[in-house]
């Protein structure tokens, strides 16, 4: 049975793909730079709120920016 | 109202609170030494709005180095429950464990100076870890 664990998330590759500075997201999402390290580095969970808003900043579909890891 | 109202009339509530806790000050040690110290209402007058002015000098400096990025957000303001639920039950448990701990010794009554004192040491602790977790 599968189960899920973790909540993983793409923000850093998108954007650095997007050459978006942290600062600069900071700037326009209003969140501090630690929580956007945080957020990459997977060791904090987003609100639904701020996921719904960095999805929309990124440009990319929710589920493309965070998903569950399963485990067997 | 808005915020900058709201804000400019938080300062003023702030600094007017001051100034009579000054003249109250005053108006205490005239009443037990029966000379009152009015030479004093011009310091406490400058010293609050001197200190306001430094605060909102450090305010504009800090908020020029960091641009537009907030201060705080949702991560900083979950950090900061979670620390003061902790910082609240050992705070709970911990004097709890400390009273026990000196009635076993054989203290029976503590005196209102030293209990201020530690409860003022306790408060200037959870003060600072507040400020800590603030930055994490």
């Amino acid at each position: 049975m599968k189960s899920f664990v973790k909540v993983i998330n793409h923000i850093k590759e998108v954007r650095l793909a997007k050459k978006i500075t942290q600062i600069q997201m900071a700037e326009d999402l209003q969140i501090t730079r630690q929580t956007i390290n945080a957020i990459e580095k997977n060791k904090y969970n987003p609100s639904l709120e701020l996921a719904l808003k960095l999805a929309k900043y990124l440009d990319v579909p929710f589920e493309q920016l965070f998903y569950l890891e399963e485990k067997e | 109202m808005s915020v900058k109202r709201l804000q400019y009339l938080l300062w003023t509530v702030i600094v007017l609170c001051m100034i009579i806790g000054g003249f109250l000050g005053i108006y205490i040690i005239g009443k037990e030494t029966g000379n009152y110290p009015v030479e004093l209402m011009l310091p406490i007058i400058i010293g609050v709005i001197g200190g306001l002015m430094v605060f909102l000098m450090i305010s504009k400096w800090s908020q020029k180095r960091r641009g537009n990025v907030p201060e705080i957000d949702e991560r900083t303001l979950k950090n900061l429950q979670k620390y003061f639920l902790g910082a609240l039950y050992f705070i709970l448990i911990g004097s709890g464990a400390a009273l026990l701990i000196a009635y076993a010794m054989g203290v029976k009554t503590i005196e209102t100076g030293l209990l201020i004192l530690c409860l003022g040491g306790v408060f200037l602790m959870t003060i600072a870890g507040a400020f800590i977790v603030k930055r994490v």
